[in-house]
């Protein structure tokens, strides 16, 4: 094979690999390369010397050989070999990028100049027949490119500072640091600063005149002075900037690069509030210091192996109807328990738990029936931080189990019963900071006592209304009809516990000492107005609520319709009227009988004469709706039902303007008790609204949907 | 001179484009490398496991919608410029020309009504509240107040719609719905999804069942409408002669049956089917327990106000929004109709703030004294809020106000949001001034709070992901604690 052939295979080899580097390069975040890619990747830092010293000569080759050139076809090969060496160092550098996290600015430069470095080669093959001053133009160009991702490479695989003159180093993360003489600044605020701070504020880069990577440097401050000390108005400069809010543009670290956490955050700021010593030893604190908390929570974290979501126990087993687990959310080793509907606890569901005793952080007991064994198992769980034991009945003394639980921080017992001794020797033992709990069962000053005695725990007790004094709400008549053949049974209903209903059937008002008390249904047996009231100790009494009930001694044998009802509002036709079945307020529910164009007429029958002397009418009054009272009632009686004489005519008041929407009965007495087979019944409607209605002139509404004999 | 350059670069078509296809090739290989390129990934696996995205704030919520849009200048936002040029005329340059509803825009003038009540300054945030909700005043320590929030629909159904889904045409999946699907129920007793009504005395907008449909999602994240009264839930009761143990053999055959029609159909829908049967046969018997009233002190209904033990009204659902949201039901939705003030506004809504203020007020309390308000959001607000002119004749004491989707107040407690003022409007309190939020920005922000990226949580239906918040939505930060 020639060098021709050489060449132009090669050169073919370019089009497929360009192509293919770029695809890497553009779709980095998706690619996820197998393990003989990965291998491929590590020999990035061997080849890619290949290019650098081939590239260098072919720039010099351009700039000072043109006059001496290689034959066309040499020229092309060598050409050619060159770009394959930097496209294929581009590919393995993109594949080797998978397997590191890499600083993302540092890395996003050297990949696209080293893909640059690629592109540039190959079109190197393209320009051999150009004018000489392009060639050099390009070839300064391409040493530029060159120099400049080989730069940042380097400092890929040998720090930032590979290529800087040497310095000392001050802070360094390998320096093993000692319990006992470390201080909290290399503990705790260093690691911090030099993790999310020093990578703009340090030695390289110093953003707003600041450096963070030196006690020295920190003291300095920045453009803005003084970092580390506030005055009376206005909090120190760095605890300012870290706690504004995230889209705030002076907020450090800025949007976009990784945040403090809050234990982070916290840290800081205590550490600054403290004063910002440098040289306080970590173990001159108190162990109950928050700093000193925090910061050894920080080297424990700093220690922990990070959790693969693999090594994480599936919770599938722990879940049932009456049990629920989950992770706090994805990616979390925490656990939260909420167990539910007391009535099937299963001690079992929560001795099962303790195959992840250890990932529990928040459980949730509300209304369980539980028992001193059931917190044995409890007590397991080290690292809870919350736990709800709502209404779960327990004994308080048994709730000093709880001190064990060393992690604990929330505890929430309302509905718990104690004394106030009894509340006192658990808090005393407490080693959580913040309590719920129902203060029903001791008094205010009690309480008091016991919250200022413990100043470390923040209660919440909700609010003591013993004292506030409130109307009772309307007890309910249960009742479907209001009609009765021979007895009714009257429900009343109260929801609040201990209310006391009273009532009466004379008429009278129902007070609280004398009117009966409501044990068991009210058995009525005549026309009667039923009057309840409610009433409990330390409450108003409830309003009055009455209803009449009527008898309906007398029940027709037959009843028919003389003039048809309007098509709306026809009921069950005329057995509406006797049906014992009350159309209550809601007009289109299917019991009401309704005229306008015409009066109400209708005739019923008895097998024999009866002897009758009363009618009444219920009917539906609702002004605003155009529903009238009923304007007059005659009666006629008949014994062959074709010949009907008067037996009465009553007109009945008009109706009030301000009278509001109800259900109301109209009687007509006759004079004297008469005895028919038919009776016939007219009722009329108002013909006119009056002139205080919006429609007047018009025809009102009569609804009738019953009507009781006597 | 074309074959002078063709030679100069070695190069013509049928080389470039030959060439060309071996770049082809050199993108196929790359492509190799980029797992499930070519795959189409369902939902399941696009969050099975994976929600809570991140560590949620918020575990469940109660959302008390003000249906009828409550007067944001009357009750929380105050503005004394109103009341100083009470009767004179809206200055055009606050209008700017923007639209109005069809009810007012024929007005001949837009005179200015100040607000009939008293305000004053409340908690340590010294927030502004007026003197018809005392209760909610009480609490102010408690609340997230945002001033500034706005919608784009300037109609009662379109607007409630819009708060509901998302979108202001019905047919998508209602928040809960959504909150549904991505986290489920917590206990397994209870749908995750439950919906309470109550009807106060003034002007009143209806509430339909779209407001808590599945949309597009599985049937079983439909909200579960819950009344107060005998019976909680619909058709839940078994008729009588039917025993637990039988209902357990019938549903046990019902749902072979049905498995064997999946086996064949494949519809989703069977499967759907098979789980409602059996969350209903749990639900009778979590359902009575929970609902009872028998195990509330007298404190809690003094709490609530007596009127928490008549059925079906505002104050009895707020206990049984509590007592759901702590058996665990995700998403608690109520609604409270009546603020639909368009005229005779001062009588209608302190009938409303009767209605709702102590009771609101109590659910929050009494979510703080159980422990429970750090991981329950609490959301009170309505549709839009009403204009700051008069609808209607203006005199001294009485008022109307129309509808006004420009700003207006909602208020959050619990759940992670930081109580404060958050939002401004201008003194005329037409337009916002300060840090709108959008709808969408309000569904997103309630989404952050339960640990929902809002952007990755979508549902593939007739050919494209669908979102809570469509296309737009930012969370809302500054409120988050």
């Amino acid at each position: 094979m020639n060098e021709k052939k050489i060449g132009q295979t090669l050169e073919l080899c370019l089009w497929i690999l360009n192509p293919f580097m770029l695809v890497l390069a553009i779709f980095d975040q998706q690619i996820q390369p197998g393990v003989f890619f990965q291998w491929t990747g590590k020999l990035h830092p061997l080849v890619l010397h290949f290019p650098i010293v081939f590239g260098i000569l072919i720039a010099i080759y351009f700039m000072f050989f043109q006059q001496r050139k290689f034959p066309p076809d040499t020229e092309k090969l060598l050409f050619a070999i060159n770009a394959v060496f930097a496209c294929s160092v581009a590919i393995l550098g993109l594949l080797l990028s998978k397997q590191n996290a890499y600083d993302g600015e540092l890395i996003n430069l050297h990949k696209w100049g080293g893909i640059a470095v690629a592109i540039l080669s190959f079109v190197f093959l393209y320009v051999l027949n150009f004018r000489i001053s392009l060639k050099k133009i390009l070839a300064v160009l391409f040493v530029l490119v060159l120099i400049g991702s080989t730069h940042k490479g380097a400092q890929l695989t040998h720090g930032v500072n590979a290529l800087s003159f040497p310095k000392t180093a001050v802070f360094s993360a390998e320096k093993e640091l000692s319990d006992t003489t470390a201080t909290i600044y290399e503990f705790g605020i260093a690691p911090i600063l030099a993790q999310k701070c020093v990578s703009c504020h340090g030695a390289d880069k110093m953003k707003g005149d600041l450096q963070l990577h030196t006690p020295e440097k920190i003291l300095l401050g920045g453009k803005n002075g003084d970092i580390l000390k506030g005055n009376l108005n206005a909090e120190a400069g760095l605890i300012q900037r870290i706690h504004l809010p995230v889209t705030d543009e002076k907020h450090m670290p800025p949007d976009g690069k990784m945040q403090l956490t809050s234990e982070e955050t916290s840290i800081l700021s205590r550490w600054i509030k403290a004063g910002a010593n440098f040289n306080t030893r970590l173990n001159e604190l108190a162990k109950e210091d928050s700093l000193f908390v925090l910061v050894n929570k920080l080297r424990s974290a700093s220690n922990q192996k990070v959790v693969q979501e693999t090594d994480l126990p599936d919770l599938e087993e722990f879940n049932s109807n009456y049990c629920t687990t989950n992770y706090l959310f994805s990616g979390s080793d925490e656990v939260e328990v909420n167990f539910f509907q007391g009535s099937f606890y299963n001690r079992e569901n929560l001795k099962n738990l303790e195959k992840i005793k250890n990932n529990i952080v928040s459980l949730n007991m509300q209304g369980m029936p539980l028992a001193k064994e059931d917190l044995d198992i409890i007590t397991q769980f080290k690292n809870l931080k919350k736990i709800n034991l709502n209404s779960t009945g327990l004994n308080i003394s048994t709730l000093d189990l709880l001190k064990t639980l060393t992690k604990l921080k929330a505890v929430s017992i309302c509905g718990i019963k104690f004394t106030e001794a009894e509340l006192d020797r658990f808090l005393n033992q407490a080693t959580f900071s913040s309590l719920n709990v129902w203060s029903d069962h001791v008094n205010e000053k009690q309480l008091e006592k016991l919250i200022s005695k413990h100043p470390s725990i923040k209660f919440y007790v909700g609010d003591n209304l013993e004292n506030v004094i409130m109307k009772i709400n309307n007890p309910v008549i249960e009742q479907d009809t209001s009609v009765m053949s021979d007895h009714i049974d009257v429900k009343v209903k109260h929801l609040l516990k201990g209310v006391v209903i009273r009532y009466t059937t004379d008429g009278s008002d129902p007070d609280s000492l004398k009117s009966s008390e409501y044990t068991r249904p009210i058995r009525l047996s005549q026309n009667t107005v039923l009057k309840v009231k409610a009433f409990k100790t330390g409450w108003i009494a409830s309003d009055l609520v009455q209803r009449t009930f009527y008898k309906s001694g007398i029940h027709p044998d037959t009843i028919f319709l003389i003039k048809t009802p309007d098509q709306k509002y026809r009921g069950n036709g005329a057995k509406t009227l006797i049906d014992y079945e009350l159309g209550e307020t809601n007009m289109s529910n299917g019991k009401w009988l309704a005229y306008r164009e015409s009066d109400m007429e209708f005739v019923i029958g008895f097998n024999q004469p009866k002897l009758l002397n009363s009618v009444h009418f219920n009917v539906l009054v609702d002004l605003e709706a155009y529903i009238f009272p009923v304007n007059s009632i005659t009666v006629q009686g008949s014994n062959d039902g074709k010949q009907f004489k008067p037996v009465a005519n009553v007109r009945l008041p008009e109706a009030n303007k301000s009278e509001l929407k109800r259900v109301s009965t109209y009687s007509c007495d006759f004079p004297k008790a008469t005895s028919f087979k038919y009776y016939k019944f007219i009722a009329s409607n108002l013909k006119k609204l009056p002139s205080w209605h919006p429609g007047k002139g018009e025809p009102a509404w009569i609804f009738v949907d019953e009507i009781i004999l006597n | 001179m074309k074959e002078f350059l063709e030679h100069g670069l070695n190069q013509n078509r049928r080389k470039f484009l030959s060439k060309m296809s071996l770049g082809l090739g050199g993108l196929a290989l790359g492509s190799l490398m980029i797992p499930g390129l070519f795959e189409s990934t369902t939902e399941d696996e696009l969050f099975s496991n994976v929600l809570p995205h991140f560590a949620p704030k918020a575990k469940r919520v109660i959302y008390l919608f003000q249906n009828g849009a409550p007067s944001q200048l009357d009750l929380f936002d105050y503005k004394p410029m109103l009341q100083k040029m009470h009767g004179q005329d809206l200055p055009a340059s606050i209008r700017m020309g923007q639209r109005l509803t069809g009810m007012t825009s024929n007005q001949a003038k837009f005179p200015l009504a100040g607000t009939k009540y008293n305000f004053a300054q409340y908690g340590n945030n010294g927030v502004w509240i007026s003197e018809i909700l005392p209760h909610l005043a009480e609490i102010s320590n408690d609340l997230c107040f945002i001033r500034s929030i706005y919608t784009e629909a300037i109609n009662h159904d379109p607007a409630l719609t819009f708060f509901q889904t998302g979108a202001q045409v019905g047919n998508r999946p209602s928040m809960g719905s959504w909150i549904s699907y991505g986290l489920g129920s917590e206990n397994k007793n209870l749908p995750a999804f439950c919906v309470l009504l109550s009807k106060g005395k003034g002007n009143g907008q209806g509430v339909y069942s779209k407001l808590w449909s599945n949309g597009f999602l599985d049937s079983i994240h439909q909200g579960v409408q819950f009344s107060s009264g005998e019976e909680p839930v619909k058709y839940l009761t078994d008729p009588e002669f039917i025993n637990r143990e039988d209902k357990r053999a019938m549903l046990d055959e019902i749902s072979a049956l049905n498995d064997e029609a999946y086996k064949k159909i494949g519809d989703p829908e069977i499967v759907t089917k098979i789980q409602q049967y059996e969350l209903a046969y749990r639900m009778q018997m979590a359902v009575p327990e929970i609902t009872s009233l028998q195990n509330e002190p007298e404190s809690i209904v003094k709490m609530y106000g007596p009127e928490c033990l008549i059925p079906g009204t505002y104050a009895a659902n707020c206990l049984l929004a509590r007592k759901l949201s702590e058996n665990g039901v995700r998403f608690v939705q109520l609604y409270h109709q009546g603020w639909d003030t368009h005229g005779n506004l001062p009588k209608e809504i302190e009938g409303q703030c009767k209605d709702v203020d102590q009771s609101s007020a109590a659910l929050v309390k009494d979510l703080k004294q159980r422990g429970l308000l750090d991981e329950t959001l609490v959301i009170w607000g309505g549709e839009f809020g009403r204009t700051n002119y008069c609808q209607g004749k203006l005199t001294k004491d009485n008022y109307g106000r129309d509808h006004h989707p420009r700003c207006f107040t909602l208020w959050m407690a619990g759940g992670g949001v930081k109580p404060g003022v958050f939002g401004e409007t201008d003194e005329f309190g037409y337009n916002i001034t300060k840090l709108p939020v959008h709808v969408h920005d309000f569904h997103a922000t309630v989404m952050h709070l339960m640990g929902i990226d809002h952007e990755k949580f979508t549902f593939k239906h007739q050919g494209r992901r669908y979102r809570l918040t469509d296309v737009a939505g930012n969370v809302v930060r500054d409120i988050i604690s």
